[in-house]
Protein backbone atom coordinates (compact mmCIF):
# COMPACT_ATOMS: atom_id res chain seq x y z
CA UNK A 1 0.00 0.00 0.00
CA UNK A 2 1.61 3.34 -0.96
CA UNK A 3 1.38 6.47 1.45
CA UNK A 4 1.43 9.99 -0.28
CA UNK A 5 3.77 12.46 1.65
CA UNK A 6 4.34 16.32 1.08
CA UNK A 7 7.02 17.86 1.41
CA UNK A 8 8.11 21.69 1.89
CA UNK A 9 11.02 23.32 0.76
CA UNK A 10 12.28 27.46 1.54
CA UNK A 11 14.96 28.90 -0.04
CA UNK A 12 16.45 32.29 0.71
CA UNK A 13 19.01 33.93 -1.25
CA UNK A 14 20.69 37.57 -0.93
CA UNK A 15 22.29 39.20 -4.24
CA UNK A 16 24.15 42.52 -4.48
CA UNK A 17 22.33 43.97 -7.62
CA UNK A 18 24.37 46.66 -9.84
CA UNK A 19 22.95 48.34 -12.70
CA UNK A 20 24.14 50.79 -14.68
CA UNK A 21 23.43 53.19 -17.89
CA UNK A 22 25.53 55.89 -19.51
CA UNK A 23 25.91 57.71 -22.35
CA UNK A 24 29.29 59.71 -24.44
CA UNK A 25 29.01 62.40 -26.33
CA UNK A 26 31.29 65.01 -27.90
CA UNK A 27 31.04 68.84 -26.45
CA UNK A 28 30.54 71.32 -29.35
CA UNK A 29 33.45 73.77 -28.68
CA UNK A 30 34.50 75.75 -31.25
CA UNK A 31 39.22 76.15 -32.05
CA UNK A 32 39.23 80.24 -31.57
CA UNK A 33 42.18 79.45 -29.26
CA UNK A 34 44.68 77.04 -29.57
CA UNK A 35 43.21 73.54 -28.46
CA UNK A 36 45.71 74.10 -25.06
CA UNK A 37 44.13 77.15 -24.44
CA UNK A 38 40.77 76.23 -24.98
CA UNK A 39 41.09 73.25 -22.38
CA UNK A 40 42.77 75.39 -19.93
CA UNK A 41 39.01 77.74 -20.42
CA UNK A 42 37.06 74.84 -20.25
CA UNK A 43 38.63 73.33 -17.44
CA UNK A 44 38.65 76.69 -15.03
CA UNK A 45 34.81 77.12 -16.34
CA UNK A 46 34.26 73.52 -15.14
CA UNK A 47 36.12 74.01 -11.83
CA UNK A 48 33.64 76.84 -11.22
CA UNK A 49 30.49 75.00 -11.30
CA UNK A 50 31.89 72.23 -8.94
CA UNK A 51 33.55 69.92 -10.71
CA UNK A 52 36.81 68.00 -9.78
CA UNK A 53 40.24 67.64 -11.45
CA UNK A 54 41.17 63.64 -11.60
CA UNK A 55 44.34 62.13 -11.94
CA UNK A 56 43.91 61.72 -15.49
CA UNK A 57 43.45 65.80 -16.47
CA UNK A 58 39.48 65.05 -16.60
CA UNK A 59 36.70 67.13 -14.46
CA UNK A 60 34.25 64.83 -12.62
CA UNK A 61 30.90 65.93 -10.45
CA UNK A 62 28.97 63.68 -8.84
CA UNK A 63 25.05 64.56 -8.83
CA UNK A 64 23.64 61.87 -6.60
CA UNK A 65 24.11 58.78 -8.47
CA UNK A 66 24.85 60.18 -11.40
CA UNK A 67 28.89 60.77 -12.45
CA UNK A 68 29.42 63.23 -15.45
CA UNK A 69 32.97 63.67 -16.26
CA UNK A 70 34.66 65.72 -18.96
CA UNK A 71 37.54 65.41 -20.61
CA UNK A 72 39.00 69.21 -21.67
CA UNK A 73 41.28 68.58 -23.69
CA UNK A 74 39.13 66.23 -26.13
CA UNK A 75 35.82 67.81 -24.76
CA UNK A 76 34.11 64.29 -24.51
CA UNK A 77 31.43 64.14 -21.90
CA UNK A 78 30.54 61.08 -20.01
CA UNK A 79 27.19 60.72 -18.02
CA UNK A 80 27.08 57.56 -16.22
CA UNK A 81 24.12 56.63 -13.85
CA UNK A 82 24.82 53.85 -11.78
CA UNK A 83 22.58 51.90 -8.78
CA UNK A 84 23.71 49.30 -6.18
CA UNK A 85 21.09 47.55 -4.08
CA UNK A 86 21.43 44.48 -2.15
CA UNK A 87 18.48 42.57 -2.73
CA UNK A 88 17.03 38.88 -0.41
CA UNK A 89 14.58 36.73 -2.52
CA UNK A 90 12.55 33.85 -0.89
CA UNK A 91 10.79 31.60 -2.96
CA UNK A 92 9.06 28.18 -1.59
CA UNK A 93 7.26 25.24 -3.22
CA UNK A 94 5.50 22.13 -2.21
CA UNK A 95 5.77 18.99 -3.67
CA UNK A 96 3.77 15.40 -2.99
CA UNK A 97 5.30 12.10 -3.42
CA UNK A 98 4.23 8.51 -2.63
CA UNK A 99 6.75 5.88 -0.61
CA UNK A 100 6.49 3.45 -3.14
CA UNK A 101 6.49 4.60 -6.72
CA UNK A 102 8.34 7.58 -8.16
CA UNK A 103 11.09 9.27 -6.71
CA UNK A 104 12.25 8.90 -3.24
CA UNK A 105 12.06 11.66 -0.90
CA UNK A 106 16.07 12.83 -1.07
CA UNK A 107 15.80 12.84 -5.19
CA UNK A 108 12.16 14.80 -4.98
CA UNK A 109 13.64 17.09 -2.20
CA UNK A 110 16.63 17.62 -4.89
CA UNK A 111 14.36 18.08 -7.68
CA UNK A 112 12.30 20.84 -6.07
CA UNK A 113 15.39 22.46 -4.69
CA UNK A 114 16.37 22.77 -8.21
CA UNK A 115 13.08 24.47 -9.26
CA UNK A 116 13.57 26.85 -6.28
CA UNK A 117 16.99 27.78 -7.69
CA UNK A 118 15.24 28.79 -10.78
CA UNK A 119 12.31 30.65 -9.51
CA UNK A 120 15.09 32.65 -7.40
CA UNK A 121 16.60 33.23 -10.36
CA UNK A 122 13.83 34.60 -12.26
CA UNK A 123 12.71 36.69 -9.07
CA UNK A 124 16.74 38.50 -9.24
CA UNK A 125 16.16 38.49 -12.94
CA UNK A 126 13.35 40.85 -12.45
CA UNK A 127 15.04 43.09 -9.81
CA UNK A 128 18.20 43.56 -11.94
CA UNK A 129 15.73 44.92 -14.64
CA UNK A 130 13.71 47.19 -11.74
CA UNK A 131 17.31 48.35 -10.86
CA UNK A 132 18.09 48.59 -14.74
CA UNK A 133 15.36 50.38 -15.56
CA UNK A 134 16.01 52.93 -12.71
CA UNK A 135 19.08 54.19 -13.61
CA UNK A 136 18.23 54.80 -17.02
CA UNK A 137 15.36 56.72 -16.31
CA UNK A 138 17.81 58.63 -13.81
CA UNK A 139 20.14 58.53 -16.79
CA UNK A 140 17.70 60.63 -18.94
CA UNK A 141 16.10 62.46 -15.72
CA UNK A 142 19.61 64.11 -15.25
CA UNK A 143 20.49 64.22 -19.44
CA UNK A 144 17.55 67.00 -19.58
CA UNK A 145 18.44 68.44 -16.02
CA UNK A 146 22.52 69.46 -17.31
CA UNK A 147 21.38 70.17 -21.25
CA UNK A 148 21.27 73.78 -19.96
CA UNK A 149 24.09 73.84 -18.03
CA UNK A 150 26.70 72.14 -20.71
CA UNK A 151 25.17 74.84 -22.81
CA UNK A 152 25.67 77.61 -20.53
CA UNK A 153 29.38 76.10 -20.09
CA UNK A 154 30.20 76.14 -23.99
CA UNK A 155 28.87 79.76 -24.76
CA UNK A 156 30.91 80.95 -21.36
CA UNK A 157 33.87 79.24 -22.84
CA UNK A 158 33.43 80.71 -26.21
CA UNK A 159 33.14 84.23 -24.68
CA UNK A 160 36.09 83.76 -22.83
CA UNK A 161 38.11 82.51 -25.82
CA UNK A 162 36.99 85.41 -27.90
CA UNK A 163 37.53 87.94 -25.50
CA UNK A 164 41.41 86.60 -25.32
CA UNK A 165 41.28 86.28 -28.92
CA UNK A 166 40.41 89.93 -29.28
CA UNK A 167 42.84 90.99 -27.02
CA UNK A 168 45.58 89.32 -28.85
CA UNK A 169 44.30 91.04 -32.06
CA UNK A 170 44.92 94.80 -30.24
CA UNK A 171 43.33 96.62 -27.83
CA UNK A 172 39.89 96.32 -26.46
CA UNK A 173 37.94 99.26 -25.82
CA UNK A 174 34.37 98.39 -25.15
CA UNK A 175 32.53 94.67 -24.41
CA UNK A 176 29.24 94.46 -24.74
CA UNK A 177 27.81 91.48 -23.14
CA UNK A 178 23.58 91.07 -23.46
CA UNK A 179 23.11 87.62 -21.54
CA UNK A 180 18.94 87.07 -22.82
CA UNK A 181 20.24 87.07 -26.55
CA UNK A 182 23.31 86.11 -25.98
CA UNK A 183 25.61 88.29 -28.12
CA UNK A 184 28.81 89.58 -27.63
CA UNK A 185 30.12 92.78 -28.70
CA UNK A 186 34.07 93.88 -28.74
CA UNK A 187 35.29 96.66 -30.07
CA UNK A 188 38.94 96.87 -30.62
CA UNK A 189 41.60 98.99 -31.82
CA UNK A 190 44.41 97.31 -34.36
CA UNK B 1 27.91 37.49 -83.41
CA UNK B 2 28.39 36.14 -86.79
CA UNK B 3 31.90 33.67 -86.79
CA UNK B 4 34.08 35.28 -89.08
CA UNK B 5 33.36 38.51 -86.54
CA UNK B 6 34.66 36.66 -83.53
CA UNK B 7 38.33 37.20 -82.34
CA UNK B 8 41.53 35.39 -83.98
CA UNK B 9 42.63 33.54 -80.96
CA UNK B 10 39.56 32.14 -80.12
CA UNK B 11 38.32 28.79 -81.68
CA UNK B 12 35.25 28.58 -83.94
CA UNK B 13 32.17 28.16 -82.24
CA UNK B 14 30.57 24.74 -82.81
CA UNK B 15 26.95 24.78 -84.87
CA UNK B 16 24.74 23.08 -82.50
CA UNK B 17 24.27 22.72 -79.11
CA UNK B 18 27.06 21.35 -76.60
CA UNK B 19 26.70 17.82 -75.16
CA UNK B 20 27.77 18.13 -71.16
CA UNK B 21 26.51 16.01 -68.45
CA UNK B 22 23.51 16.57 -66.00
CA UNK B 23 25.94 17.51 -63.35
CA UNK B 24 28.05 19.78 -65.84
CA UNK B 25 24.57 21.49 -66.92
CA UNK B 26 23.58 22.08 -63.60
CA UNK B 27 27.44 23.48 -63.03
CA UNK B 28 26.76 25.48 -65.79
CA UNK B 29 23.32 27.02 -64.39
CA UNK B 30 24.35 27.72 -61.25
CA UNK B 31 27.85 29.53 -62.59
CA UNK B 32 25.35 31.46 -64.91
CA UNK B 33 23.07 32.20 -61.56
CA UNK B 34 26.13 33.73 -59.81
CA UNK B 35 27.10 35.73 -62.64
CA UNK B 36 23.53 37.52 -63.01
CA UNK B 37 22.29 35.51 -65.87
CA UNK B 38 20.06 33.05 -64.59
CA UNK B 39 17.02 33.71 -62.64
CA UNK B 40 17.63 33.48 -59.04
CA UNK B 41 14.71 31.59 -57.58
CA UNK B 42 15.82 28.54 -59.81
CA UNK B 43 19.78 29.17 -58.98
CA UNK B 44 18.48 28.97 -55.33
CA UNK B 45 17.05 26.10 -56.08
CA UNK B 46 20.14 24.46 -57.44
CA UNK B 47 22.71 25.67 -55.26
CA UNK B 48 20.38 24.08 -52.34
CA UNK B 49 19.77 20.11 -53.94
CA UNK B 50 22.66 18.47 -53.99
CA UNK B 51 23.79 15.74 -57.04
CA UNK B 52 26.60 13.25 -57.37
CA UNK B 53 30.01 14.71 -58.12
CA UNK B 54 32.13 12.70 -61.02
CA UNK B 55 35.87 13.07 -60.79
CA UNK B 56 36.27 15.29 -63.20
CA UNK B 57 34.84 17.54 -65.70
CA UNK B 58 34.81 17.11 -70.16
CA UNK B 59 36.77 19.53 -72.41
CA UNK B 60 33.57 21.07 -72.82
CA UNK B 61 32.23 22.09 -69.82
CA UNK B 62 35.29 23.58 -69.51
CA UNK B 63 34.92 25.29 -72.02
CA UNK B 64 31.85 26.63 -71.70
CA UNK B 65 32.83 27.41 -68.25
CA UNK B 66 35.77 29.35 -69.31
CA UNK B 67 33.77 30.98 -71.70
CA UNK B 68 30.98 32.42 -69.20
CA UNK B 69 33.39 33.58 -66.88
CA UNK B 70 35.60 35.85 -69.49
CA UNK B 71 32.73 37.25 -70.85
CA UNK B 72 30.03 37.80 -67.93
CA UNK B 73 32.57 39.01 -65.51
CA UNK B 74 33.81 41.65 -68.28
CA UNK B 75 30.30 42.55 -69.55
CA UNK B 76 29.45 42.69 -65.46
CA UNK B 77 32.39 45.50 -65.22
CA UNK B 78 31.36 47.20 -68.50
CA UNK B 79 27.64 47.56 -67.34
CA UNK B 80 28.60 48.29 -64.10
CA UNK B 81 30.18 52.01 -64.82
CA UNK B 82 33.31 50.51 -67.16
CA UNK B 83 31.46 52.03 -70.41
CA UNK B 84 31.78 55.79 -68.45
CA UNK B 85 33.94 58.04 -69.75
CA UNK B 86 35.18 58.63 -66.51
CA UNK B 87 38.66 60.17 -65.57
CA UNK B 88 40.39 58.36 -62.20
CA UNK B 89 44.55 58.69 -60.54
CA UNK B 90 47.50 57.03 -62.48
CA UNK B 91 50.24 57.72 -60.13
CA UNK B 92 48.60 61.16 -58.67
CA UNK B 93 47.06 62.35 -62.17
CA UNK B 94 43.38 62.27 -63.23
CA UNK B 95 43.52 60.12 -66.58
CA UNK B 96 40.00 60.06 -68.53
CA UNK B 97 38.65 57.73 -70.64
CA UNK B 98 36.51 54.31 -70.67
CA UNK B 99 37.99 51.45 -68.62
CA UNK B 100 39.54 49.71 -71.81
CA UNK B 101 41.10 53.51 -72.64
CA UNK B 102 42.59 54.57 -69.23
CA UNK B 103 44.28 50.96 -68.94
CA UNK B 104 46.19 48.84 -70.90
CA UNK B 105 44.92 45.30 -71.75
CA UNK B 106 47.92 43.87 -69.59
CA UNK B 107 46.54 45.70 -66.56
CA UNK B 108 42.89 44.38 -67.22
CA UNK B 109 43.87 41.33 -67.54
CA UNK B 110 40.72 39.12 -65.53
CA UNK B 111 42.66 35.91 -64.49
CA UNK B 112 40.82 33.13 -62.25
CA UNK B 113 42.28 30.88 -60.20
CA UNK B 114 41.47 27.32 -59.71
CA UNK B 115 39.33 27.84 -56.63
CA UNK B 116 36.62 29.54 -58.85
CA UNK B 117 35.98 25.94 -60.63
CA UNK B 118 36.72 23.83 -56.90
CA UNK B 119 34.09 25.95 -56.06
CA UNK B 120 31.75 25.91 -58.70
CA UNK B 121 31.94 21.94 -58.37
CA UNK B 122 31.03 21.76 -54.35
CA UNK B 123 28.39 24.09 -54.84
CA UNK B 124 26.60 21.85 -57.89
CA UNK B 125 27.55 18.55 -55.68
CA UNK B 126 26.61 19.77 -52.15
CA UNK B 127 23.46 21.60 -50.85
CA UNK B 128 25.03 24.41 -49.45
CA UNK B 129 23.20 25.39 -46.62
CA UNK B 130 23.82 21.64 -45.14
CA UNK B 131 26.65 20.67 -46.48
CA UNK B 132 28.96 18.46 -44.78
CA UNK B 133 32.01 18.99 -46.85
CA UNK B 134 34.69 21.46 -46.23
CA UNK B 135 35.20 23.81 -48.77
CA UNK B 136 37.22 27.59 -48.92
CA UNK B 137 39.84 28.80 -50.42
CA UNK B 138 42.54 30.83 -48.47
CA UNK B 139 42.15 34.87 -49.09
CA UNK B 140 45.74 34.98 -50.11
CA UNK B 141 45.14 32.60 -53.06
CA UNK B 142 43.02 34.64 -54.75
CA UNK B 143 43.55 36.72 -57.73
CA UNK B 144 41.49 39.91 -57.95
CA UNK B 145 39.34 38.26 -60.79
CA UNK B 146 38.63 35.39 -58.42
CA UNK B 147 37.43 38.16 -56.01
CA UNK B 148 35.31 39.57 -58.14
CA UNK B 149 34.03 36.19 -58.48
CA UNK B 150 32.93 35.37 -55.28
CA UNK B 151 31.87 39.08 -54.38
CA UNK B 152 29.11 37.94 -57.50
CA UNK B 153 28.31 34.71 -56.31
CA UNK B 154 28.04 36.26 -52.99
CA UNK B 155 25.48 39.04 -53.68
CA UNK B 156 23.42 36.44 -56.30
CA UNK B 157 23.01 34.00 -52.98
CA UNK B 158 22.05 37.26 -50.29
CA UNK B 159 18.44 36.48 -50.62
CA UNK B 160 18.73 33.14 -48.97
CA UNK B 161 19.90 33.62 -45.54
CA UNK B 162 20.91 30.25 -45.08
CA UNK B 163 23.07 30.18 -47.82
CA UNK B 164 24.48 33.52 -46.84
CA UNK B 165 25.15 32.40 -43.31
CA UNK B 166 27.04 29.19 -44.73
CA UNK B 167 28.76 30.99 -47.20
CA UNK B 168 30.27 34.05 -44.61
CA UNK B 169 32.06 31.97 -42.56
CA UNK B 170 34.38 30.74 -45.67
CA UNK B 171 37.73 33.04 -46.09
CA UNK B 172 36.45 33.25 -49.72
CA UNK B 173 34.00 35.76 -48.50
CA UNK B 174 35.01 37.10 -44.62
CA UNK B 175 37.78 38.35 -46.15
CA UNK B 176 37.27 39.36 -49.37
CA UNK B 177 37.08 43.29 -49.66
CA UNK B 178 34.53 43.60 -52.40
CA UNK B 179 32.09 42.14 -49.98
CA UNK B 180 32.46 44.09 -47.04
CA UNK B 181 32.28 47.56 -49.15
CA UNK B 182 28.94 46.18 -50.70
CA UNK B 183 27.11 44.89 -48.22
CA UNK B 184 28.91 45.05 -44.95
CA UNK B 185 25.51 44.05 -43.01
CA UNK B 186 25.67 40.51 -44.26
CA UNK B 187 29.24 39.80 -43.15
CA UNK B 188 28.75 39.52 -39.92
CA UNK B 189 26.49 38.16 -37.31
CA UNK B 190 28.13 40.18 -33.96
CA UNK B 191 28.28 43.80 -33.18
CA UNK B 192 31.94 43.64 -33.60
CA UNK B 193 33.05 42.76 -37.19
CA UNK B 194 36.57 41.54 -38.47
CA UNK B 195 37.51 43.57 -41.17
CA UNK B 196 39.73 42.31 -43.88
CA UNK B 197 42.78 43.89 -45.49
CA UNK B 198 41.84 47.08 -47.40
CA UNK B 199 45.07 48.32 -48.90
CA UNK B 200 45.39 45.94 -51.90
CA UNK B 201 42.24 47.03 -53.26
CA UNK B 202 43.88 50.20 -54.78
CA UNK B 203 46.62 48.54 -56.63
CA UNK B 204 46.19 46.95 -59.57
CA UNK B 205 43.52 45.13 -61.39
CA UNK B 206 41.69 45.65 -58.18
CA UNK B 207 41.75 49.18 -58.28
CA UNK B 208 40.12 48.97 -61.91
CA UNK B 209 37.85 47.21 -60.90
CA UNK B 210 36.86 49.41 -58.26
CA UNK B 211 37.06 52.08 -61.10
CA UNK B 212 34.43 50.49 -62.56
CA UNK B 213 31.93 49.10 -60.03
CA UNK B 214 31.57 53.20 -58.51
CA UNK B 215 28.43 53.86 -60.06
CA UNK B 216 27.18 50.38 -59.19
CA UNK B 217 28.42 50.55 -55.33
CA UNK B 218 26.73 54.49 -55.19
CA UNK B 219 23.58 53.09 -56.49
CA UNK B 220 23.61 50.19 -54.44
CA UNK B 221 24.18 52.15 -51.40
CA UNK B 222 21.84 54.72 -51.96
CA UNK B 223 19.33 52.17 -52.17
CA UNK B 224 20.61 50.40 -49.08
CA UNK B 225 20.07 53.69 -47.40
CA UNK B 226 16.62 54.46 -48.74
CA UNK B 227 15.31 50.96 -47.37
CA UNK B 228 16.72 51.41 -43.66
CA UNK B 229 13.66 53.10 -42.57
CA UNK B 230 12.04 49.84 -43.16
CA UNK B 231 14.27 47.93 -40.57
CA UNK B 232 12.33 47.34 -37.49
CA UNK B 233 14.54 45.15 -35.09
CA UNK B 234 17.50 47.22 -32.91
CA UNK B 235 19.53 44.27 -32.90
CA UNK B 236 19.64 43.95 -36.81
CA UNK B 237 19.87 47.64 -37.21
CA UNK B 238 22.94 47.94 -34.94
CA UNK B 239 25.13 45.23 -36.21
CA UNK B 240 24.43 46.27 -39.46
CA UNK B 241 25.33 49.73 -39.05
CA UNK B 242 27.90 49.05 -36.75
CA UNK B 243 29.54 47.11 -39.59
CA UNK B 244 28.80 49.64 -42.16
CA UNK B 245 30.52 52.26 -40.50
CA UNK B 246 33.47 49.93 -39.46
CA UNK B 247 34.13 48.85 -43.10
CA UNK B 248 33.36 51.89 -45.00
CA UNK B 249 35.77 54.00 -42.49
CA UNK B 250 38.47 51.50 -42.84
CA UNK B 251 37.92 51.82 -46.86
CA UNK B 252 38.18 55.37 -46.91
CA UNK B 253 41.31 55.42 -44.42
CA UNK B 254 42.70 53.13 -46.55
CA UNK B 255 41.98 55.09 -49.53
CA UNK B 256 42.92 58.16 -48.42
CA UNK B 257 46.39 56.29 -47.54
CA UNK B 258 46.96 55.70 -50.80
CA UNK B 259 46.30 58.50 -52.71
CA UNK B 260 43.10 57.02 -54.40
CA UNK B 261 40.41 59.08 -53.02
CA UNK B 262 39.11 58.93 -56.64
CA UNK B 263 37.99 55.73 -55.58
CA UNK B 264 35.86 56.64 -52.48
CA UNK B 265 33.96 59.15 -55.07
CA UNK B 266 31.21 56.31 -54.18
CA UNK B 267 30.47 57.23 -50.18
CA UNK B 268 30.40 61.16 -51.59
CA UNK B 269 28.13 60.17 -54.44
CA UNK B 270 25.25 58.60 -52.25
CA UNK B 271 25.48 60.89 -49.26
CA UNK B 272 24.56 63.49 -52.27
CA UNK B 273 21.74 61.50 -53.52
CA UNK B 274 20.60 61.40 -50.15
CA UNK B 275 21.03 64.54 -49.14
CA UNK B 276 19.46 66.73 -51.94
CA UNK B 277 17.18 68.14 -48.85
CA UNK B 278 17.83 67.94 -45.18
CA UNK B 279 16.95 64.99 -43.75
CA UNK B 280 16.35 63.83 -40.11
CA UNK B 281 17.60 61.21 -38.06
CA UNK B 282 14.19 59.06 -38.36
CA UNK B 283 14.60 58.54 -42.51
CA UNK B 284 17.10 55.74 -40.96
CA UNK B 285 16.00 55.21 -37.63
CA UNK B 286 11.98 55.22 -38.25
CA UNK B 287 10.81 51.82 -38.90
CA UNK B 288 12.42 50.50 -35.36
CA UNK B 289 9.91 49.14 -33.76
CA UNK B 290 9.01 49.52 -29.88
CA UNK B 291 11.28 50.78 -26.91
CA UNK B 292 14.48 49.17 -28.08
CA UNK B 293 16.97 47.97 -25.49
CA UNK B 294 16.49 48.70 -22.08
CA UNK B 295 19.77 50.69 -21.72
CA UNK B 296 19.86 54.24 -22.98
CA UNK B 297 23.65 53.60 -24.25
CA UNK B 298 22.50 50.61 -26.50
CA UNK B 299 19.35 52.45 -27.86
CA UNK B 300 21.65 55.60 -28.31
CA UNK B 301 24.44 53.32 -30.27
CA UNK B 302 21.77 51.67 -32.34
CA UNK B 303 20.61 55.05 -33.59
CA UNK B 304 24.11 56.33 -34.00
CA UNK B 305 24.89 53.07 -36.21
CA UNK B 306 21.95 53.19 -38.28
CA UNK B 307 23.50 57.14 -39.84
CA UNK B 308 26.79 55.08 -40.78
CA UNK B 309 26.82 56.49 -44.11
CA UNK B 310 25.94 60.38 -43.04
CA UNK B 311 29.07 59.49 -40.50
CA UNK B 312 31.68 59.02 -43.38
CA UNK B 313 31.36 62.63 -44.64
CA UNK B 314 33.51 63.46 -41.45
CA UNK B 315 36.06 61.68 -43.71
CA UNK B 316 35.57 63.07 -47.22
CA UNK B 317 35.05 66.63 -45.63
CA UNK B 318 38.88 66.39 -43.93
CA UNK B 319 40.13 65.33 -47.58
CA UNK B 320 38.52 68.17 -48.98
CA UNK B 321 40.23 70.48 -45.99
CA UNK B 322 43.72 68.88 -47.29
CA UNK B 323 42.79 69.68 -50.95
CA UNK B 324 42.43 73.04 -50.60
CA UNK B 325 45.74 73.37 -48.81
CA UNK B 326 47.85 71.44 -51.73
CA UNK B 327 49.69 74.26 -53.86
CA UNK B 328 50.52 74.07 -57.44
CA UNK B 329 53.87 72.69 -56.52
CA UNK B 330 52.75 69.77 -54.81
CA UNK B 331 53.16 66.58 -56.22
CA UNK B 332 49.59 65.56 -55.18
CA UNK B 333 48.32 69.14 -57.22
CA UNK B 334 46.61 67.42 -60.25
CA UNK B 335 45.18 65.07 -57.85
CA UNK B 336 43.58 67.12 -55.24
CA UNK B 337 42.30 69.26 -57.72
CA UNK B 338 40.24 65.91 -59.37
CA UNK B 339 39.10 65.89 -55.89
CA UNK B 340 37.94 68.93 -55.80
CA UNK B 341 35.89 68.79 -58.77
CA UNK B 342 34.22 65.62 -57.67
CA UNK B 343 33.25 67.48 -54.22
CA UNK B 344 31.88 70.86 -55.92
CA UNK B 345 30.24 68.53 -58.85
CA UNK B 346 28.61 66.92 -55.68
CA UNK B 347 27.70 69.47 -53.81
CA UNK B 348 30.03 68.82 -51.17
CA UNK B 349 29.66 71.76 -48.71
CA UNK B 350 25.99 71.42 -48.68
CA UNK B 351 25.96 67.76 -48.60
CA UNK B 352 28.59 67.59 -45.61
CA UNK B 353 26.55 70.27 -43.85
CA UNK B 354 22.89 68.51 -43.97
CA UNK B 355 24.85 65.01 -42.94
CA UNK B 356 26.51 66.40 -39.99
CA UNK B 357 23.06 68.38 -38.79
CA UNK B 358 21.28 64.39 -39.34
CA UNK B 359 24.02 63.07 -37.56
CA UNK B 360 24.51 65.93 -34.46
CA UNK B 361 20.93 65.68 -34.07
CA UNK B 362 21.21 62.12 -32.78
CA UNK B 363 23.62 63.54 -30.35
CA UNK B 364 22.49 63.68 -26.69
CA UNK B 365 23.57 67.31 -24.72
CA UNK B 366 23.43 69.75 -27.34
CA UNK B 367 21.00 72.46 -27.15
CA UNK B 368 17.98 72.52 -29.47
CA UNK B 369 18.98 75.94 -31.19
CA UNK B 370 22.58 74.95 -32.08
CA UNK B 371 21.29 71.00 -33.20
CA UNK B 372 18.52 71.80 -35.76
CA UNK B 373 20.86 73.49 -39.09
CA UNK B 374 18.73 76.24 -40.34
CA UNK B 375 17.02 76.91 -43.37
CA UNK B 376 19.71 76.63 -46.17
CA UNK B 377 22.52 75.44 -43.57
CA UNK B 378 24.69 74.57 -46.60
CA UNK B 379 25.80 78.21 -46.56
CA UNK B 380 27.31 76.94 -42.85
CA UNK B 381 30.18 75.55 -43.85
CA UNK B 382 31.25 78.42 -46.31
CA UNK B 383 30.40 81.32 -43.83
CA UNK B 384 31.69 80.44 -40.50
CA UNK B 385 34.12 78.20 -40.12
CA UNK B 386 37.47 79.86 -38.51
CA UNK B 387 39.78 78.31 -40.13
CA UNK B 388 39.03 77.41 -43.19
CA UNK B 389 40.62 78.89 -46.41
CA UNK B 390 38.09 80.96 -48.61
Amino acid sequence: MSRAYRITVKESETRHLKAGDEICTQLEILEILPPVDMATLLRNELKNRGFEEQDDGTMTRQDGDVAVTIDPCSGEVTVKAATEETVNQEARRDATGFNDVGPNEGKLRDRVREQLKQDLDKKFEQEQSRLQTKATEDLEKHLNEIQPEISQIVNQVTRDALKQKAQQMGTVKEIAEDPESGSLTIKLEV
Amino acid sequence: MTRAAAPPNRPPEPDGPRQVSKFEFNLLRILRFFLGHFPSDQGLQLVRAAITRPECLGGTAVDLIKDSLSKACVLFLVRAGGWRNDRFLRENNPTGGRAWERTSLEERTLEFSRHVVEFLLWATAEKIHETKVAWDAPAKELSPADELFFWLAFDACRADPDVVAVLRKKSAFRLNPLCWISFPGDMTESDEPTLPEFRPLFTGLRAVVLECLQPHLAGRWTRSERAKGQIGDWKKMRQQGRAEFAALRAFLEAAGQANRTDLGRFVLKTNAALFQTDLLPVFWTGGLQGSGPPRLADRLDTQRAALAVPRQMEVLDGWQQQALYVGYFDDEYQASQMWKQDWEAADGNHVAARARAAVEMLEPLRAPSSSLPPAGSGQQTEDTPVDRPG
